[in-house]
């Protein structure tokens, strides 16, 4: 190697400790706060689960009743932990792909806690009994501008760096940042507009609310997913993405099929009798975006198989990208009308739709991003081999048990519903075994984030290890091109401070 | 590893007592994590494989044929059927309204009419006003049943039951189906506080139709003359229980 190349990438590797330091604050902020919304909304996701097949379990509180803990199950997985998760992935990618240190640290921290104020109260509102009803968007009416604002404030400076980058080649990622960082707002006021402000008819205000639901999925979480997978798989193997045109065949297929999906779920009300087959048919066609990014990325990480074994950020995000596949076929299967679409419209398998979404793609993805963020800005390595694998075994065997389990259970109970010669009780029973599954594994899932949050406070407290090594996924007997623990010589480890 | 370190803008003040080494071991340190890491190659340009394509297309065909399902989209009148009936689920009951017992569900269709027809001039408590008689208390009202749907069928030319004179009534009632008088005489003498509990039934209806029909001269108004000396008797037919139940649409009994 030449003496100007290495200076250049000494040049490279100052400039990048430099962005990640600038911002270390806000990063750290989002992720662990998102890491213990993301425990809460595990609780309450036990206690909510409980209820559906232990009618008898807390029923002297009414705080805890099913529709109130259900709905802050989804609602803190959804705002406190996936979005703050995002924000914190997104300004980070963001200001490395634009090569720019972020120079408003200061007030996206301040907007981070005002989001987390409104998170808070929108919850206490729910628990209290004066949610709105109209699922993801539970929080009293109040909340929703608090978190618009909020977003806005935190989201304006990556599309600042993004406008002042270096002239250049804008890469995949910041294809998709860009548009989850349109499209939820838009997506989000419309909503809010539409069913708080301007409310219309009831069944149009059930069409709208599921379309924001679908919306949010597939116009903010999976772009979100999916940049951070596109940003660290060549980053980790060293390898360049294995086909640009199919990156861009997902990226304009998503942004042109998606905002279509959603209002299948009206499928029998008296709407247009195309609207819930179009909504089907958009959302069977999700399989194209996700497919496509699927495929490219694994092909990317698939010639390094030991390096996606060895390296935390890797095996999450492939995880992720493997949920993001299972996602898009159960798109397909769960969506037929006719066959499918009643069985599902009413029952269990709309939650294990979401979850899967939510959980086995977008949170492992964004687990991965953590794996790989928090070093370079701590900088410090993770403490605990052990502790990540704990974090994944349990979050893998829980989620893979609450996805198949809520789905195919749902269908069950979906053909129960469909028995309209017998009570309803019937089909309740149906789903009783699936349910207590899925309590089961969310126990799991908590005890898994548990051990994240955990490892992930650590770190913020500057407790991580001190090493010029990254603590990948290697057995204590395997061999190791670092040694064992990849820490034996300590180095540039000095007592300064 | 080049040793000019630009760190040194973050020590301005360094001196002999700092350690170089040490420094730059520090410097190394801080950006570990940083340094070794890959820069992001170009993107690869591989083709776009068949099988990929072909999945795609594969799902394309699913949701072409779902949309396909959705019918002739914006046509009206090719989605919604006329004289559209839901159709009943295998081994499911008959459907059909609840039926509902005689006497309610008569006044209740002959309450529409009357609000429809009779409002206008007899007001809706049916006592009329200074310049229009008054139905409540009428003897021909609660009176014989004949005499009373000659005057809704054919108007009314001359002194009423109390011998008042309030001119002409047009032959309002003239065009009015069989239940629908059936329905709008028995409320009117179940209503506006008369009480006769009895039923002028399709049947007896149909028999005033075809008695006016039959009269000397139809289509002219009826006089008090008239009703007395031709129709005061009670219309024919069988008598109908007010507990019956009957379909509260067509008024006819339900088994």
């Amino acid at each position: 190697m030449s003496t100007e190349t290495a200076n250049t990438n000494l040049q490279d590797a100052q400039l990048r400790a430099g962005i990640d330091r600038s911002l270390r604050h806000p990063v750290m902020f989002f992720l662990t706060s998102g890491a213990a919304w993301l425990a809460i909304s595990m609780i309450l996701g036990i206690i909510s689960s409980a209820k559906m097949h232990a009618p008898g379990f807390m029923d002297g509180c009414s705080w805890l009743t099913y529709g109130r803990t259900q709905a802050a199950h989804l609602n803190t997985l959804i705002y406190g932990w996936g979005f703050q998760a995002a924000f914190g992935v997104i300004i980070w990618i963001m200001s490395r792909l634009s090569r720019q240190e972020c120079k408003a640290a200061g007030i996206i921290l301040t907007a981070g806690h005002v989001w987390n104020l409104g998170v808070s109260l929108g919850v206490l509102g729910i628990l209290a009994g004066y949610g709105t009803g109209m699922p993801w968007m539970e929080f009293p009416s109040f909340a929703w501008p608090v978190l618009l604002i909020s977003y806005l404030a935190i989201m304006i400076w990556s599309m600042v760096q993004f406008k002042v980058r270096p002239e250049g080649h804008v890469y995949i990622s910041q294809w998709y940042l860009l548009a989850a960082m349109i499209w939820f707002p838009w997506v989000y006021l419309t909503a809010n507009l539409l069913l708080h402000v301007f409310p219309g008819h009831p069944i149009m205000a059930n069409g709208i609310n599921a379309w924001f639901k679908s919306s949010l999925v597939f116009l903010f979480f999976t772009p979100v997913a999916l940049s951070a997978a596109f940003y660290l798989t060549p980053k980790v193997t060293g390898r360049p993405i294995y086909s640009y045109s199919l990156a861009r065949l997902g990226f304009w297929s998503l942004a042109i099929i998606m905002p279509w999906a959603g209002m299948q779920k009206l499928a029998g009300a008296p709407v247009p009798f195309f609207i819930p087959y179009l909504g089907a048919a958009a959302t069977i066609l999700f399989f194209i975006p996700a497919f496509t990014a699927v495929f490219n990325i694994l092909r990317t990480a698939s010639a390094d198989m030991e390096i996606v074994n060895h390296s935390p950020s890797l095996r999450f995000t492939m995880v992720g990208v493997f949920g993001l596949l299972v996602m898009a076929v159960a798109a397909v299967f769960l969506n037929l009308p006719g066959s499918t679409l009643k069985l599902t419209q009413f029952s269990l398998s709309g939650y294990g739709f979401e979850i899967l979404a939510i959980y086995a793609f977008f949170s492992f993805v964004m687990f991965g991003a953590i794996y790989f963020i928090v070093p370079r800005i701590t900088r410090r390595e993770w403490i605990s081999r052990r502790l990540i694998k704990m974090h994944f075994y349990l979050s893998i065997y829980g989620i893979i048990t609450v996805a198949i389990v809520a789905i195919f259970g749902g269908w069950m109970q979906g053909l129960g519903q469909e028995q309209f010669d017998q009570p309803w009780e019937s089909a309740a029973l149906r789903a009783y075994p699936y349910v207590w599954a899925t309590t089961i594994s969310w126990c799991f899932i908590l005890m898994s984030n548990l051990f994240f949050f955990l490892h992930l406070t650590f770190m913020w407290l500057g407790l991580g290890r001190r090493s010029n090594h990254p603590t990948l996924l290697i057995s204590a007997h395997g061999h190791s091109p670092h040694g064992d623990e990849g820490d034996i010589d300590n180095a540039g480890s000095i007592s300064a401070h | 590893m080049s040793s000019n370190s630009p760190q040194s803008n973050q020590k301005p003040d360094l001196d002999e007592t700092i350690n170089v080494t040490q420094a730059h071991g520090r410097v190394a340190s801080e950006t570990a994590a940083t340094a070794r890491e890959h820069r992001i190659a170009d993107n690869g340009h591989e083709p776009i494989s068949l099988w990929v394509i072909i999945s795609c297309g594969l799902v394309l065909l699913i949701a072409g044929a779902v949309l396909g399902n959705a019918g002739p989209w914006f046509d009206y009148d090719a989605l919604v059927k006329p004289k559209y009936v839901r159709g009943t689920p295998p081994g499911a009951p008959p459907e059909g309204p609840a039926s509902k017992e005689a006497l309610p569900a008569y006044i209740a269709k002959g309450q529409k009419i009357y609000s429809a027809n009779c409002n206008g001039c007899h007001g809706a408590d049916g006592r009329g006003g200074p310049t229009f008689p008054s139905l409540a208390g009428s003897g021909w009202v609660t009176g014989n049943t004949q005499k009373f749907s000659m005057v809704v069928l054919n108007g009314l030319k001359g002194p009423t039951s109390t011998g008042k004179d309030y001119g002409v009534m047009a032959a309002i009632g003239a065009g009015l189906k069989a239940e629908e008088l059936a329905a709008l005489m028995t409320f009117a003498r179940n209503s506006f506080g008369n009480s006769t509990g009895d039923i002028v039934t399709i049947e007896m209806a149909q028999a005033a139709i075809d008695a006016s029909k039959a009269r000397e001269t139809p289509g002219t108004s009826v006089t008090a003359e008239e009703l007395t000396a031709k129709h005061n008797i009670m219309l024919p037919g069988a008598v109908l229980d007010p507990k019956t139940p009957v379909d509260p649409s067509k008024l006819t009994p339900v088994k």
